[in-house]
């Protein structure tokens, strides 16, 4: 397993720092590839990679080391190099993209941009001079969710309840929305189901270039970059699926958008930023959906045991 | 003796004739290789600014659409892009170049003008590359037109002025 995460995250992340830098991996331990969550890398800084809730460097030896100071530090021909692998040299193909702050590459990994935002009117039309890069690890976790799903799906009524996963950030939210959509796609536990993945972040398919990059399973649409409310909506009258899956509402259109989906008999499955149910209560807007008994269950996480520790799951049906 | 004479006065006289004719020659190629690459560089800028086809790809269908050897610049480049060893767009861009310049006709100005393409190429937003795309042509409208009027004076005085300097040649060494 430490062997194929390390061909992969060579061949799909590394392949894409500078020269340099990537160089400095050479040497790393096989296992260090399968914890490895987080690579970045910021002009005059230290290289960082994120193990767990920890922070390493890599000195010019290429020897890892939690004292970060002595990682080689990052000079701006290395952020330059990398931008242009990342983008195929070709910034004004990724336009999109680079005004979301993020650039997907083949496998569904995220290179999160840092540096000078161009502001027109009050939207972002361009980062520039960047300084600053995000390498997010995607892994699939295959069968992480297969525990939840009898809380999600309803046995007797051969129906997907409307699911809230929450969690604060970096708990294995997505992961799990991810696994969800692949078990229901396959129809491995329940029914097999029509699944519409509205992915406004690309995190969810890690698409690249619209192809979903990571398993969502045979049954599965993918509306890539998408705003989730518009997606939603574009699902129900277009995709007839019989569950929409999406990531961090939030926003009131999404809650409008869900609304539209429950009374089209629309299951919904979606996460949410929130550490329990009190901070989850607090969101004014979730709370007149909890009020309207529009969802029927939450599974809460947290890392308390690695991502994707189940904390809690509430039903409400 | 005479004959050996006349022989070698034939000699010197077709060889500067010759070399005449190929300078002259020489300027309406380039000439004619300035107007293949400002065509290169607007199939080039369609490529990058409406399509938004990835650099090594738009290079290679540039390279497919122009002539030789303008099209070395373009499928150099975009081999060099495609293997994805580390090299920037600009590298490659500067490979192609010094490979293109052994088989072109162009002057160093106008490969210098190419040069300046190495720091722009890809590393922008559409609207950038748009800009600079059109500022590239403008000059090389400009360079074109001076290598007609170069072509224009220079062809005649080539393709006569070396069998004139052959003739001079050969009156002097008699």
């Amino acid at each position: 397993m430490a062997l194929l995460d390390e061909l992969i995250v060579k061949k799909e992340v590394i392949s894409y720092l500078s020269p340099p830098i990537r160089e400095l991996f050479c040497c790393l331990k096989k296992d260090v590839y399968a914890q490895l969550e987080e690579i970045r890398l910021r002009c005059a800084q230290p290289v960082l990679l994120k193990i767990g809730d920890k922070d390493f460097s890599i000195d010019e030896q290429g020897q890892m080391n939690s004292s970060i100071n002595r990682g080689y530090r990052v000079s701006e021909d290395d952020i330059y190099r990398t931008v242009a692998a990342i983008s195929d040299n070709s910034l004004y193909a990724f336009e999109e993209d680079i005004k979301r702050g993020f650039i997907t590459v083949p496998g569904g990994h995220r290179v999160g941009l840092a540096g000078q935002v161009v502001m027109k009117g009050h939207e972002i039309c361009n980062i520039k001079d960047f300084s600053g890069l995000c390498f997010r690890i995607a892994r699939e976790v295959r069968d992480c969710a297969r525990p939840l799903l009898h809380h999600i799906c309803d046995s007797k009524k051969c129906r997907v309840k409307n699911t809230l996963i929450v969690s604060a950030p970096r708990c294995g939210k997505t992961t799990i929305l991810r696994d969800i959509a692949r078990l229901l796609s396959n129809g491995d536990i329940s029914r097999a189901c029509n699944i519409v993945v509205v992915d406004e972040r690309s995190e969810i398919a890690g698409s690249f270039r619209g192809i979903p990059q990571l398993d969502l399973g045979p049954r599965t649409d993918v509306l890539d970059s998408c705003p989730k409310a518009l997606g939603m909506i574009i699902a129900v009258r277009a995709l007839s699926p019989q569950v929409i899956i999406t990531d961090e509402i939030g926003r009131k259109e999404d809650v409008e958008a869900i609304q539209e989906c429950v009374n089209a008999g629309v299951a919904v499955v979606s996460s949410i930023h929130a550490g329990n149910l009190e901070e989850l209560q607090k969101k004014p807007l979730l709370k007149e959906l909890l009020s309207m008994g529009i969802f029927q269950c939450a599974i809460f996480l947290s890392r308390r045991k690695g991502p994707g520790t189940v904390e809690e799951i509430i039903r409400w049906d | 003796m005479l004959l050996i004479k006349a022989l070698g006065g034939i000699c010197v006289i077709s060889a500067c004739g010759v070399w005449g004719l190929k300078a002259s020659r020489s300027l309406e190629r380039r000439r004619e290789q300035l107007k293949d690459l400002r065509m290169a560089m607007n199939f080039l800028e369609k490529e990058i600014t409406y399509m938004h086809t990835p650099l090594s790809l738009a290079l290679a269908r540039t390279a497919y659409y122009s002539e030789a050897p303008i099209s070395f610049l373009f499928e150099l480049s975009s081999r060099y892009l495609s293997e994805k060893k580390g090299l920037t767009g600009g590298e490659a861009w500067s490979k192609g170049i010094s490979f293109m310049r052994k088989h072109a006709d162009l002057k160093e100005k106008d490969i210098a003008l190419l040069k300046t393409a190495a720091q722009q190429l890809g590393m922008s937003d559409a609207s950038e590359q748009k800009k600079y795309f059109a500022l590239l042509q403008e000059q090389l409208k400009i360079l074109e037109e001076r290598a007609l009027q170069e072509a224009d004076k220079g062809q005649k005085i080539w393709s006569y002025g070396g069998f004139v300097l052959g003739f001079t040649v050969v009156l002097l060494l008699l």
